[in-house]
């Protein structure tokens, strides 16, 4: 016989279900789950650099993801890390508005962007909002010489790539017993183009280093044709090309320079994106030989790099951790650490933990990453890369190096049979 | 060829299709995808990204661009707009966001003459879009489908009362309007590395074309195309040998050749607000 659930059956029913649940403890488990904790990851998931936007996003993610199955950020009570993505389409503009959104979504640091225009923008509304801004990837100079006291820099500053890239050049000319060199120096347009080619320039300048600039081209972010730009180049007939490029163009101008026949010693960029990718081995193949690259690259013998990058490469079929995933991964676990030290989501709690940094890594060259009074890892460093036989390897400093470097280039790009 | 198909839209339907670049980009990944599956250069491959940008144009136009044929000019600009950003991104989510540089047979091919080199891809697309504009000049002059679309673009309801059926022949120049930018697309891979995102800059290019061209000239669209080509390449080193020669130690970046094909338009609005090629409207 079935019985009819009335009004007062129904109440009485609710009130044993209440009471049996808050005896036996399970809202209890509920009320003692520590507090979420909101961080932003903003990167440039669209638009010109998508590529690189999506690789320092997974990059962010895996971080999170880590620090979360390790416990979370145990002084808090192993509280998560929620990661709240924002997409800055390489735009100022939207840049901030995805800033503004997060911030107003309780992120309680903001982490990214890549690109130096982007990070500029975050930074004074960083500082407007007194939100901790730590910036995995962005290294033109002049963000953190504004006076900033909220934003933090994990990445090398453009003045370290340039002392850096000085430093490997006196050993190779050194060794190979090299005079003077006659260069040209290319750069995109953008902020960090333009800054990290026109440091390099003035370092050489002013350290009266013996390489003689003939040429210092500057062409628009995402140039769809170099060919006038190579054709200049070819006509000053440089020893090496230096160029600062980004993943498009980077491809566009090997492939300028072996249709025009441009005779070179060697291609050595001071410090850019464009020639690590795996998608610019892929492509390029024996083109991408003997080009080298003075970046923050991963550390090849860490336990910390060969763990993460383990996993990385089977989480993402074909990609690997390289400057700028590595970074962005590095850049979430110097804000845990803060949150861990700090024991609090407070603006000022986090700042002041996260100025009394050492972290210690082996995931990227360098050592344990501590800010100076400007906000700059000062123990952010370069090494120099070069493709050998369509592999990576790091070639200097010795101390690091899978192999020796090979200069002048052995081929020429159109004598590689192609 | 971009510049042509935009052109040709514009001439006929009097609409500005702001997914120009982006439908460029189909193109483009149609030529990859047939590279890679199959091995067939994009020089040949690019009739088949053609005929699918031609389906796509026409399905694009008998869906969206028909029912805003008469909307105000303002309000016609947002859902093409629109639909670039669903290329855009509909790439983006089947291709990938990553440059893509495929290696074509004849991606690397240059010729040397003299001291010069010339570049073979290049110089095959130039050929081939020459070709092609004649063809499209061809079937608009003498076939009934061209005639079609010259009666309905020179008067509307007139060609809709002589019984042609004007929602067809605007669906096909629409469709003959993308399949332009298809082959375009096809002839670009083994120029320039194709990423989702490239289109933006070739729709803003190509619409300075046909205005210096003359809306709707299809002449003007090759002629206009050759001059801002050249204008870019040689400008920023001919200014900068103009202000070394009057004695002024001042570069022109590269950066800026865009101000070139802009200074040009601006000239060119001043002097003959209707291009080069556009005939005077009543």
């Amino acid at each position: 016989m079935k019985k009819k659930m009335n009004r007062r059956a129904f109440l009485k029913y609710s009130a044993a279900v209440g009471a049996t649940t808050a005896i036996s403890g399970f809202p209890a488990v509920l009320r003692a789950q520590p507090p979420e904790i909101k961080i932003a990851s903003l990167q440039p998931v669209t638009g010109v650099i998508s590529d690189i936007g999506i690789s320092m996003r997974r990059g962010n993610q895996m971080a999170v993801d880590d620090i979360n199955a390790k416990g979370g950020i145990k002084s808090m009570g192993g509280a998560k890390l929620k990661l709240l993505l924002a997409d800055t389409e390489a735009k100022e503009e939207v840049a901030r508005s995805e800033a503004e959104r997060v911030i107003k979504e309780g992120a309680a640091c903001l982490v990214g962007p890549f690109l130096s225009g982007n990070a500029m923008t975050i930074a004074t509304l960083c500082e407007q909002r007194g939100v901790p801004f730590v910036m995995d990837v962005a290294a033109a100079d002049d963000i953190t010489r504004k006076g900033f006291k909220n934003t933090f820099r994990v990445f090398p500053f453009t003045t370290k790539f340039a002392e850096s890239m000085i430093f490997y050049m006196t050993q190779i000319m050194k060794e190979k017993n090299i005079s003077k060199i006659k260069g040209v120096v290319t750069n995109t347009g953008d902020l960090f183009g333009r800054v990290q080619g026109a440091t390099f320039v003035k370092t050489l300048k002013e350290k009266n280093f013996p390489i003689e600039v003939l040429a210092h081209i500057e062409y628009p972010l995402g140039i769809q044709d170099l060919s006038a730009e190579v054709s200049k180049i070819k006509a000053v007939k440089p020893d090496v090309l230096f160029p600062v490029a980004r993943p498009g163009d980077a491809k566009l101008m090997l492939r300028e320079l072996y249709k025009q026949r441009v005779e070179l010693q060697g291609i050595i960029s001071p410090g850019s994106p464009g020639w690590y990718e795996p998608e610019f081995i892929r492509d390029m193949k024996a083109l991408a030989d003997y080009v080298m690259d003075n970046v923050p690259w991963v550390n090849p013998i860490g336990k910390m790099y060969k763990d993460v990058n383990a996993r990385f490469s089977k989480l993402f079929p074909g990609k690997y951790i390289d400057t700028n995933s590595g970074y962005a991964y590095l850049g979430v676990l110097v804000v845990a650490d803060a949150l861990e030290r700090a024991k609090s989501t407070k603006a000022d709690d986090i700042i002041g933990a996260l100025k009394k940094t050492y972290l210690s890594q082996d995931l990227m060259v360098g050592l344990a990453v501590t800010f100076n009074e400007r906000g700059d890892n000062i123990n952010a460093d370069t090494a120099m890369i070069q493709i050998q036989e369509g592999q990576i390897k790091v070639v200097m400093p010795s101390k690091a190096a899978e192999a020796k470097y090979i200069h002048p280039m052995p081929k020429q790009l159109w004598d590689r049979g192609m | 060829m971009i510049a042509l198909g935009l052109s040709l839209i514009f001439g006929v339907m009097k609409v500005i299709n702001f997914a120009h670049g982006e439908m460029m980009v189909w193109g483009m990944y149609v030529a990859y995808t047939i590279l890679v599956w199959t091995g067939i250069d994009p020089f040949f491959s690019f009739l088949v990204s053609a005929v699918i940008l031609f389906i796509l144009g026409y399905l694009l136009q008998r869906t969206v661009v028909n029912r805003i044929l008469d909307f105000p000019e303002a309000m016609q600009v947002l859902p093409l707009v629109g639909m670039a950003m669903v290329f855009e991104n509909s790439a983006r989510i089947i291709w990938g966001p990553d440059y893509i540089s495929p290696q074509s047979r004849f991606a690397l091919s240059s010729l040397s003459v003299g001291p010069l080199t010339i570049d073979t891809p290049r110089l095959m697309a130039f050929s081939l879009s020459v070709i092609i504009t004649i063809l499209v000049l061809i079937f608009l002059k003498k076939t009934d489908m061209g005639k079609s679309i010259r009666a309905a673009a020179d008067n509307r309801l007139g060609a809709f009362l002589v019984g042609t059926n004007v929602n067809r022949v605007y669906a096909v120049c629409f469709g003959i309007g993308t399949a332009c930018v298809g082959t375009a697309g096809g002839l670009l891979v083994p120029l320039m590395p194709l990423s989702p995102y490239i289109g933006a800059p070739f729709t803003l290019i190509s619409f300075i074309i046909v205005i210096l061209g003359g809306m709707g000239s299809l002449a003007g669209a090759m002629v206009g195309g050759f001059i801002i080509g050249v204008a870019e390449s040689i400008g920023p080193e001919l200014i900068t040998n103009i202000f070394h020669g009057v004695g002024l130690d001042l570069d022109f970046p590269h950066t800026m050749k865009q101000v070139v094909s802009f200074f040009i338009l601006i000239v060119i609005m001043l002097l003959r607000p209707q291009g080069l090629f556009g005939g005077k409207r009543g």
